[in-house]
């Protein structure tokens, strides 16, 4: 979705907040929720890709004013009830409702390794074709899908070339609606800055760009 | 963006931007400053900042120089 999130490149948003030894969490909410929204993953009632999602559909003016682990609290709150592990009177009420079943065994902080690091399939699948050659020069398919994307705005339509190519992942786009794992090569492709934003930049300098099959077309 | 995080590089320097946009995450190994050569690991690891590791500073000697 062409949403707020997609920042690169956008410009008059302020210098950076930098912060000299900022901490991991500000607060100990903020750990709390981090570690609530990776158990509650662990269900697999739905994936990181989906989780991505439901914070790009957050109401643009309330994304940009929240700070991080807001948005993480208002996601959490609506991804529970929304794939079924909470109904909403039991958040409202903020107790479980009698009969309401219990996750088993329970994730302890003893087993939450096993539940939480899994792993994921190995990217090396001689069973998926590459569609490009490292080296080939490509083009970042101009596609606006109303779902999500990891093709940044920034990149479609434009020329770069195949630098280094990274295996077999998970397509996020299908993924994140259920719609398939879809796995199939990501490269890293190397675009100049000079195609990227024009004649004002070094002609030396690039950007290197995480790109799957289903974004890239031959030139 | 380096410049805000007081950083500035020299016109002849090549920069590559790393845009992690897949499921892969880079890790940043900083370039060694010159004048470090004697020092032993643990010298070396008190010279290591988070900026430095997320790529937007260069490791610095301290003013006093630390140099062996």
């Amino acid at each position: 979705m062409n949403g707020v999130h997609d920042m690169g490149g956008q410009q008059g948003m302020g210098p950076v907040q930098y912060a000299k030894n900022e901490p991991v969490f500000h607060a100990r909410w903020e750990g709390r929720i981090y570690a609530m929204t990776r158990s509650m993953r662990a269900w697999r009632k739905w994936s990181l890709d989906t989780d991505r999602y439901a914070l790009e559909i957050l109401p643009p003016v309330d994304y940009l004013r929240m700070s991080y682990y807001e948005r993480w609290v208002i996601r959490l709150e609506a991804q529970v009830v929304k794939y079924g592990l909470v109904t909403q009177e039991e958040m409202e009420s903020g107790k479980a409702a009698p009969g309401s079943s219990k996750a088993t065994p329970v994730l302890t902080l003893k087993t939450s390794s096993r539940w939480l690091n899994r792993g994921i399939a190995s990217s090396q699948d001689p069973g998926v074709p590459p569609l490009f050659e490292v080296g080939e020069r490509v083009r970042a398919r101009n596609i606006n899908p109303i779902g999500h994307t990891r093709l940044p705005r920034y990149a479609r339509g434009k020329t770069g070339i195949v630098a280094r190519d990274h295996g077999v992942y998970i397509f996020p786009d299908t993924n994140a609606h259920f719609q398939g794992e879809k796995r199939q090569h990501v490269y890293s492709v190397q675009f100049s800055a000079r195609e990227l934003w024009g004649e004002g930049v070094s002609p030396r300098d690039s950007v290197h760009i995480d790109m799957w099959d289903g974004y890239l077309e031959r030139v | 963006l380096l410049r805000e995080f007081g950083t500035h590089l020299a016109e002849d320097v090549e920069v590559r931007v790393w845009d992690s946009t897949a499921e892969l995450r880079y890790f940043v190994l900083p370039e060694r400053p010159a004048g470090t050569e004697e020092m032993t690991e643990e010298q070396l690891t008190a010279l290591i900042t988070r900026d430095a590791m997320v790529g937007v500073l260069k490791v610095t000697l301290p003013p006093s120089g630390g140099n062996a």
